[in-house]
């Protein structure tokens, strides 16, 4: 199968290899382990390579960045079935009013969070379900606005929206709930 | 502090740059007057900032690329892994669905705006000086857009980093005056231009190319930057997320 040329080539190395690092970045926290983030990127990379035509100009790394993600729900759904499932309602869901009570007794959480370790923000990170962290990553990791993160995970903007709200709230509370 | 739904997702659209200027203006005067909702905010911010400098230094390991590139040479198509006929089969959905939506999204209001930010940058390359103000001292640098904006533009230095300032000028976006600030990478220049709420309206995080010129943008806290350079992609993502951890860790403090 002959499937490209040296044109198909350089569009792949202005394309999508300049997005290797956010690419590695977003399949590590959606797979949760380096080996399996590089196992996933270099898989998409095959992807992106042979669909390089269809890529119609504009914005390259969220091009690439759809692919990674799409791969990584393939890995997910083939290796761990349960993560991609979503038990909880996420829009129609009011705020969970006891939630909010309990937040009220809380010591201030900027002082928790000033004290809080990388490894604490790395073990509530990995207890997000995987739809509440991947717009986490997309957002803080890959810096990407709503608009893109919409595109790339399949959403409404509304969704994107509330889905990183409740993410950030419960990382929030974790660590907050999780500190002396 | 207990927020609203509501509150907590105007809160969340501020922090990101979401917000359009009225609304973050709107927003903006609520922080100065209640203490709980600045505090609350506060721990947003320190999140933010512990989620970007812990889980955002993971790079894959070098071995990747070299991997990606080889399997890619066709010329040796033996050396293709096995999984390769698995993906093309899921391809052609996956990239066309992909390639479609990006390519009747791509041309937005915010473009206009990176237009006239790359139709400065050009004009300061072409200028006999690049900036107003020559200096890589950021304490010269930031007074001196004093009286020239009505905003304190964030004025850091990335020497260190292989980004050092050269100085800054201010251009004129949307009919008002906006800071730019001036970095050399080897023998590139970078200007950033930085958009106050309320000043432009523009959407966040894009990135395009314009005349040849890489464009990034993004919003944080009401203000939209936006890097303009013919430096490689790798180079001007690099400068990018310097740029974003120092004013991460700007509005933390």
């Amino acid at each position: 199968m002959n499937v490209g040329d040296a044109t198909d080539q350089d569009r792949f190395a202005e394309v999508f290899l300049p997005h290797l690092v956010d690419a590695f970045r977003l399949a590590r926290w959606l797979a949760g382990s380096r080996a399996d983030a590089e196992d996933i990127v270099q898989e998409a990379s095959l992807r992106a390579f042979k669909g390089i035509r269809g890529f119609g100009g504009g914005d390259s790394r969220a091009w690439a960045l759809t692919i990674v993600r799409n791969t990584s729900y393939s890995w997910l759904a083939k290796n761990r079935p349960s993560a991609v499932v979503l038990t909880e309602d996420l829009n129609q869901t009011a705020h969970d009013r006891v939630d909010q009570s309990d937040a009220m007794e809380r010591t201030p959480e900027a002082a928790l969070i000033a004290k809080v370790e990388a490894e604490e923000i790395r073990k509530a990170m990995a207890t997000l379900p995987v739809p509440f962290r991947e717009v986490l990553v997309l957002r803080e990791i890959n810096g990407l606005d709503y608009r893109a993160i919409a595109e790339i995970a399949e959403l409404p903007i509304g969704t994107v929206m509330s889905r990183l709200a409740r993410a950030r709230r419960k990382l929030l509370d974790a660590i907050s709930g999780g500190a002396p | 502090m207990t927020l609203s739904k509501d509150d907590e997702l105007l809160l969340n659209a501020y922090l990101d740059g979401e917000l359009d200027p009225l609304e973050a203006n709107r927003f903006e005067a609520r922080l100065a007057s209640e203490p709980a909702l600045a505090a609350e905010i506060e721990a947003y911010r320190l999140l933010r900032a512990a989620l970007r400098s812990d889980l955002a230094e993971d790079v894959p390991s070098p071995d990747l690329r070299r991997r990606i590139t080889s399997s890619l040479d066709l010329r040796a198509p033996s050396r293709r892994p096995a999984w390769g006929a698995l993906a093309a089969s899921f391809l052609a959905g996956v990239v066309l669905a992909g390639s479609m939506t990006l390519g009747v999204l791509h041309r937005q209001a915010g473009d206009e705006i990176a237009g006239e930010v790359v139709s400065a940058h050009i004009r300061s390359l072409m200028a006999p000086a690049p900036t107003d103000v020559p200096s890589s001292d950021h304490h010269t640098v930031k007074p001196w857009f004093n009286g020239k904006l009505a905003f304190a533009p964030v004025v850091p230095d990335f020497g260190s980093q292989g980004f050092p300032l050269v100085g800054a000028r201010v251009d004129v976006v949307g009919l008002e005056p906006a800071a730019t600030l001036v970095y050399s990478r080897g023998k590139h220049l970078i200007s950033l231009t930085e958009i106050p709420a309320g000043q432009a309206s523009v959407t966040a995080a894009r990135s395009y190319e314009e005349r040849g010129f890489l464009v990034r943008s993004w919003s944080e806290d009401g203000v939209t930057y936006f890097a303009v350079s013919d430096a490689a992609a790798e180079e001007l993502e690099a400068f990018m997320k310097l740029f974003q951890a120092e004013t991460a860790r700007k509005s933390q403090s």
